[in-house]
């Protein structure tokens, strides 16, 4: 089932085109890894995806509902009720430094009134536990780890319960050794069945946990396959480049 | 000893209340007012954009005791309005303070503005928050602990500031000090009035320090 379909999607910033008509589209339950040089415009397009860039032409839709349709958004409501279906986890985690852990999970589906208090604090104890930080409940994010952190927004991009999970270089900021408890967290999420798509640059990662890698160039998508296939019996000279370059 | 507290002091403490009263109406006033010219500053609205630079640029960029003269002497001399500009020298003094006070304030908040990085609105954005809910609940709480030193060194200035409504006659504490010495003769009211105002400008540092350490967020 396509529960994401991206049509010809074109976006600029001033003179230099990012995204170069782009299409794309993923099914229920698949876990997509976006890989690419920087400047690929990998980021903009998952950044598209939930609005915070404007794209400049074609089509954006989740499930059946339209984001953008032919270069046209729909109302402001509609907006709201697609990107809604969708989580996102930053590079620098985006924490509230001013609230604690647990106020950091809460504070949006109290203010969107989406589950009674209850519901909603309990929901945060098992996402805690879930990332293993119920002891940091009451810390705040000044005082963890740059790992605890991404586990941390990971936890609170789940409370509002995603049926997409967008994730921007979410280790990409962090010291290396602290990269595997957050990527153990992801892994534990795809095979739980989420929809993910993982931009990022753990090879690894895109070779293990990934249905599908997305190979990314100059705004393009140069090749789309399998893990096995992409690392094993890459198509395209560009991704052989990227390749070699990339594993060492 | 008993005469000189009666003679001296006690006529200064008084003086001080007026000091403390003109401190509590301008921060009150000019705080909320300050903020609401960021907020015009930063609008997209252009020309309420300019208009609120200007008044920025003009109230930091001439002395205070000017303003405070212009409007306690100066405004009544207008022809035809003047004489609707007639105010209580006190009530005059505080609209100065607050105008003046609230400029510098829009400029502190806007340094705290500019302190909060952009992924705290992405990430508001993302999780479903309003713009309100967002100005509210993530980006001022982070801007206002960003601003309060800021806002503390403001506010000890304008406890020592108060002192310019000596200029315009209102019987605050330096008008007592002043003439107190004039009278027996002797500078200790002037020792005296610098103590009173140091213990006010110190009790203000502990309050912010206090407030420093609520808000550290660690």
């Amino acid at each position: 089932m396509t529960l994401i379909e991206v049509a010809n999607l074109k976006k600029s910033f001033g003179t230099n085109e990012v995204l170069k008509k782009i299409s794309f589209s993923m099914n229920k339950n698949e876990v997509v890894a976006m890989i690419g040089p920087s400047g690929s415009g990998k980021s903009t397009l998952l950044r598209s995806l939930i609005n915070l860039e404007q794209i400049d032409g074609g089509s954006i839709s989740i499930g059946n509902e339209y984001l953008v349709k032919d270069g046209v958004y729909v109302k402001p409501d509609g907006i709201k009720k697609v990107t809604g279906r969708m989580g996102m986890v930053f590079q620098h985690f985006n924490l509230f430094p001013h609230l604690t852990v647990k106020q950091n999970l809460e504070m949006a589906p109290k203010l969107l009134n989406l589950q009674s208090a209850q519901e909603i604090e309990n929901h945060a104890k098992d996402l805690l536990d879930k990332v293993g930080l119920t002891e940091k409940a009451e810390s705040y994010p000044s005082s963890l780890s740059g790992g605890q952190k991404q586990r941390v927004a990971i936890a609170r991009a789940l409370m509002l319960n995603p049926d997409i999970l967008l994730f921007d270089e979410p280790t990409s900021a962090l010291d290396p050794e602290l990269t595997g408890e957050v990527l153990k967290v992801m892994k534990d999420l795809a095979e739980e069945s989420m929809t993910m798509i993982v931009v990022t640059h753990e090879m690894g990662f895109a070779r293990e946990v990934a249905n599908r890698v997305v190979f990314m160039d100059g705004g393009e998508i140069v090749e789309s396959n399998s893990p096995e296939e992409f690392f094993s019996n890459p198509q395209h000279d560009r991704t052989k480049l990227f390749l070699k370059k990339n594993l060492k | 000893m008993v005469e000189y507290w009666n003679k001296i002091i006690w006529p200064m403490l008084e003086g001080a209340q007026m000091t403390v009263l003109l401190f509590f109406i301008a921060i009150i006033v000019s705080i909320p007012l300050g903020f609401l010219l960021t907020l015009a500053v930063k609008s997209s609205f252009k020309p309420l954009s300019w208009l609120a630079h200007g008044y920025i640029t003009i109230m930091r960029g001439t002395p205070l005791l000017l303003q405070l003269l212009l409007i306690c002497f100066g405004l009544p001399m207008l022809p035809i309005v003047g004489e609707y500009l007639v105010f209580d020298r006190f009530v005059a003094a505080c609209i100065g303070f607050v105008l003046n006070y609230a400029a510098y304030f829009a400029e502190i908040f806007r340094g705290g503005l500019l302190a909060i990085d952009k992924g705290q609105y992405e990430a508001a954005q993302v999780l479903g928050l309003s713009k309100w809910q967002t100005t509210t609940r993530v980006i001022l709480p982070q801007m206002f602990r960003v601003a309060l030193p800021a806002v503390a060194n403001e506010s000890i200035t304008l406890i020592k500031d108060t002192a310019l409504l000596y200029a315009v006659a209102v019987p605050e504490l330096l008008h007592f000090a002043q003439t107190a010495v004039n009278r027996e003769f002797t500078i200790v009211p002037y020792f005296i009035a610098g103590v009173i105002y140091l213990i006010m400008t110190l009790i203000l540092t502990i309050i912010f320090k206090q407030l420093e350490r609520r808000y550290k967020f660690e």
